[in-house]
């Protein structure tokens, strides 16, 4: 007990006198492990949602879509409603398509007409506003989320006025923008929104040439053998007869996250290798430091063992309450990721098993990974070699040192400095490739041509525009966020490295300043030092974000080198300062500290 | 002596470290001409402020008041950067904790001041080569410093120093960390020098090494205290230490 | 130093001038001051107190008659005794000191002036003896003993510093006073 008290203690002792390092391994952890933990959550997450819309709204189990006209459809509909697999049935009712002008936007629209009093199958929530009434329009929430149309406003759908009296969403379709499901004629569907009318409403809306579908809504008694009753019931009618179960519609829901979850994934695993990056930079400016602590620890008669506890005591734990951190923020974020549309309602669960399991092991990775080098060193070190370690020695390297003597003094400098550290120059290559990949990923991405629903391309009905694509704007919208944290992180490591360079070559950089080095020419050895390695970062990373993205139809080769360029830039720019701070310490006061 | 032979002047020179009470004068109200060609050596305990004059001397701080003038160019009013510049042509710094760099080796190490100051490769190594001849390690210039003993770093830190033939070596406790048959090289080279009229300041608080100068200056509390010629005055008591019939 | 010389005879019968230069050899500068009759004059004491005995070898043709020295049995004893004395130069500092009691209870002179003056002047000898360290070549036997002077006069210098930083201090406090 003494023991565990002990190490607690070294730790709160360490991270309290090292908070900066602290708060950086807390966010960095945050980041990483919140974006994967919502990466995994999103596809149980738009399950669950399905699931509590259907059982609120009395959601059918099987939706039957005749789309061919003609007088098969009646008795072929009456046949399933009495099918002996059947509880109970809504419908048959039309679905008209058609095109509905709101707010100076249009889309395509399926019609519903509904009864009144909707039966015991498919009884849509309304949200707001009432249910249809004669002459008055519900639409789908999702729908009108997505269109800015509220109860009261005005739309007119093929030509005519609407009011909107109530907005409401179901179970018997898909979430906006797939309500249509299957197109006019059972062909495929170019998506569109739903609009709820009474039925005669829907009826005269039918007659002026609009393409029709008949639906029927079913109520099985076993939910779960939906697919059983489609393969019965399939082929045994003269007219052709579409059927959509709830377990397709659940699915084709998480469709609308299909390039969401890859998008936070693997950006989680950038945001991880990044927090990787700048916690060992920070924890290589510390080592000497941190070894010296361990010479004192043994020194007293701790064993290794123990000096190996407190070192990653305090990066587990760190890493844990990141990682508890991250899974809080999910939850908190999970609601509008996991469901872009509104078409549904309930809240998303908490964090399963699986996830809290997954961004554990993150947490523990980046903690073991970053806190590995330190401890080995601490732990290895002899004490008497521990108490009297300056700093670990740079390698000679003489062909570089031969090189660099040819070159301008700032390169000279800068060249020497990315030498002594090998492994950071690595670490910072790193860094600017993960940042490059994700603005190369985003670029991509936004530079490829999209068909909404608005945009059709040649469905039915006069030219549409206005409706924000969904699925792209939130993926954007993710991508962006994602991009935003790496970018963020990769600022925080290029400063961090830089000034853990400048730290460690102090000592040499006021020697070279006694040689009559000026201080411009120091800061500016400081920047190039992080500018080399950023190069063949920038490089690497170009390629790599082009494969990241797979398959492209248009490639903005003019923004990715701006955006190469730009980072370089920026790593110029944000090395300055540090570097700039560096270099205006005093020369005498540097030395006179090194001697001691 | 005018301005114009001192190869290193100050008048009235202050320096204050701290602020408000816990404000300590290093340098207090000093005055001194070094001629060229001359070696002086400045004496006191440790904290008397002879390190800060050094400082001070080779531009590495500046004065809180009083001038500062090195060949005959007033020096404290200077940007960094002319310092800079006027380091690597005027002044050879060599440290007690010798400060070469250690992931470049012997040659290399003498090479950088050159380098820094734009000369050639070839010359810079050119040039170095004859230096760490001159202190007696022609054949150590591809050794790290890590394999060199405390006396040999120390003489290719002033091969290193007198790179860029400077008109003044500041040398600050240059044998304290060596043991006395180093310190013994790190004299002779300082004699060489001053054979060759090397103009050389050296702060030490040993008086084996201050008495190798030919002049002394003691300093106590940031104030010189006394001021020595040395040079020139035989006793001659060293052969009549010893007699037969003793 | 007569001691010193019978030492010398220990190990086999030497030539006068072959001793001398032994001597030199091992004292370096601090021998210069030497002059050739010396030796033999301290050879024929020893000689008269029956500590060598003096045999005429034959001479060279180049070099005739050579004396050469030799340990009688008690010389040799004296030797022996020699090497096991344990005695010591005393450091004569109470005169110096008393000097500077002396000076400043009679106000005959400022105790400090006088530590400064001593000072420079010990200095000095610090430099001759240094220049001669730096003057000899790698390996002389000279520098071992040429250090222990040099040691000498930095315990003495750092003396005179104590003895300047009381003195001033007396000096202070009479100004205070």
């Amino acid at each position: 007990m003494g023991r565990i008290a002990l190490v607690l203690r070294l730790v709160l002792a360490d991270v309290r006198r090292h908070r900066a390092q602290a708060a950086m391994l807390l966010l960095a952890v945050t980041a990483a492990t919140a974006t994967m933990a919502l990466g995994l959550s999103l596809g149980g997450a738009t399950q669950r949602l399905y699931e509590q819309t259907r059982a609120a709204t009395a959601g059918p189990d099987v939706v039957a879509l005749a789309p061919d006209p003609g007088p098969a459809v009646a008795p072929a509909l009456a046949s399933l409603a009495h099918a002996p697999e059947v509880v109970a049935h809504n419908g048959p009712y039309r679905i008209v398509y058609a095109t509905l002008t709101a707010h100076g936007s249009a889309s395509l629209v399926v019609v519903h007409g509904a009864a009144e009093t909707p039966g015991t199958v498919d009884r849509p929530l309304v949200t707001s506003g009432h249910w249809v009434r004669a002459g008055g329009a519900v639409l789908e929430r999702g729908f009108a989320t997505a269109l800015g149309a509220r109860v009261g406003d005005r739309v007119t759908i093929s030509g005519r006025s609407f009011p909107v009296v109530g907005i409401a969403v179901t179970a018997a379709t898909s979430i906006f923008p797939w309500a249509p499901q299957i197109g006019p004629g059972g062909g495929p569907s170019d998506g569109g929104g739903l609009v709820w009318l009474t039925r005669s409403d829907a009826q005269a809306l039918a007659s002026r040439d609009l393409p029709v579908t008949v639906a029927l809504d079913l109520k099985l008694r076993d939910p779960d053998a939906t697919q059983a009753f489609i393969d019965a019931h399939r082929h045994i009618f003269t007219t052709k007869v579409n059927f959509s179960s709830w377990q397709f519609k659940a699915d084709q829901d998480a469709v609308m996250l299909r390039t969401t979850q890859p998008v936070l994934v693997v950006g989680s695993w950038l945001l991880s290798f990044l927090s990787i990056t700048g916690v060992a930079a920070l924890a290589a400016g510390r080592a000497t430091e941190q070894t010296r602590r361990a010479g004192l620890l043994k020194a007293v008669g701790a064993t290794p063992g123990l000096i190996a506890a407190v070192l990653l005591t305090e990066y587990l734990a760190l890493a844990l309450l990141a990682d508890a951190l991250g899974l809080v923020l999910a939850r908190l974020a999970e609601p509008a990721i996991a469901s872009p549309t509104a078409s549904r309602i309930g809240g998303v669960g908490g964090p399963t098993g699986t996830v809290i399991v997954a961004t554990a092991a993150l947490a523990v990775v980046v903690a073991a990974l970053s806190a590995l080098r330190p401890t080995l060193r601490a732990v290895r070190t002899a004490t008497v070699t521990a108490l009297t370690v300056t700093a670990h020695r740079p390698r000679h390297r003489p062909r570089l040192t031969a090189l660099s003597a040819l070159l301008p003094t700032p390169l000279l400098l800068g060249l020497r400095l990315t030498a002594r550290r090998p492994g950071r120059a690595v670490l910072h290559a790193c860094s600017t490739a993960v940042t490059l990949i994700a603005i190369t990923a985003l670029l991509i991405y936004d530079a490829q041509p999209r068909w909404g629903p608005a945009q059709h391309r040649e469905g039915w009905g006069p030219g549409l525009s206005g409706v924000p694509d969904l699925q792209a704007d939130h993926d954007g919208r993710l991508l962006l966020a994602v991009s935003i944290a790496l970018i963020a992180l990769a600022t925080v490591n290029t400063v961090t490295l830089t000034w853990t360079t400048a730290m460690e070559a102090r000592a040499n950089m006021a020697v070279a300043r006694t040689l009559g080095a000026t201080p411009g020419q120091i800061s500016a050895g400081l920047s190039v030092a992080q500018l080399l390695p950023a190069l063949p970062g920038a490089v690497a990373g170009v390629p790599l974000g082009i494969l990241l993205c797979g398959e492209t139809t248009t490639f903005p080769f003019s923004w990715i080198a701006a955006a190469a360029l730009v980072i370089l830039l920026a790593t110029t720019a944000l090395t300055a300062l540090p570097a700039r701070l560096a270099a205006r310490r005093s020369v005498a006061q540097t030395l006179s500290a090194e001697a001691t | 002596m005018n301005v114009a032979n001192a190869a290193v002047r100050v008048h009235g020179l202050v320096k204050n470290h701290g602020r408000g009470q816990g404000r300590v004068r290093a340098v207090d109200e000093v005055d001194l001409e070094v001629p060229e060609g001359q070696t002086l050596a400045v004496m006191g305990p440790s904290g008397c402020g002879k390190s800060t004059l050094l400082h001070l001397l080779g531009g590495l701080e500046r004065p809180s008041a009083g001038e500062v003038w090195l060949a005959g160019r007033r020096v404290d009013t200077l940007s960094e950067r002319a310092l800079a510049r006027l380091r690597r042509r005027s002044v050879g710094f060599v440290f007690q904790a010798f400060h070469l760099m250690e992931e470049l080796s012997a040659a290399e190490n003498v090479e950088l001041p050159a380098l820094l100051a734009g000369r050639s490769r070839r010359e810079a190594k050119r040039r170095a080569n004859l230096l760490l001849d001159r202190v007696g390690l022609a054949d150590r210039g591809r050794h790290l410093p890590s394999q060199l003993s405390g006396g040999q770093r120390q003489r290719v830190a002033i091969a290193r120093a007198l790179a860029n033939e400077p008109l003044v070596v500041l040398a600050d406790e240059p044998t304290g960390n060596l043991d006395s048959a180093a310190t013994r090289d790190v004299l002779r080279i300082f004699e060489e020098l001053r054979s060759a009229g090397q103009t050389l300041v050296i702060v030490t608080h040993d008086e084996r090494v201050a008495a190798t100068a030919d002049r002394l200056i003691s300093m106590r509390d940031g104030m010189f205290v006394d001021d020595t010629r040395l040079a020139g005055s035989a006793t001659g008591w060293l052969g009549g230490l010893i007699g037969l019939e003793g | 130093m007569q001691d010193a010389v019978l030492a010398m005879l220990a190990k086999e019968p030497s030539h006068g001038y072959h001793l001398r230069a032994r001597l030199q050899r091992s004292l370096g500068p601090l021998g210069e001051s030497m002059n050739p009759g010396q030796i033999y004059v301290t050879l024929a004491r020893l000689e008269k107190a029956g500590l060598v005995v003096c045999e005429r070898a034959d001479g060279l043709p180049d070099r005739p008659e050579r004396k050469v020295y030799a340990l009688t049995a008690t010389g040799q004893q004296r030797v022996a005794t020699w090497l096991t004395e344990v005695s010591w130069p005393k450091p004569d500092l109470a005169e110096f000191h008393l000097k500077l009691v002396a000076a400043a209870a009679a106000g005959l002179a400022d105790p400090v002036e006088l530590v400064a003056a001593q000072r420079r002047e010990l200095l000095r000898r610090m430099r001759e003896t240094q220049r001669a360290v730096l003057a000899e070549p790698d390996g002389s036997a000279a520098v071992l003993l040429l250090e222990g002077v040099v040691l000498r006069l930095q315990a003495d210098l750092r003396w005179l510093a104590a003895c300047e930083r009381a003195w001033s201090k007396v000096d202070d406090e009479a100004e205070d006073a």
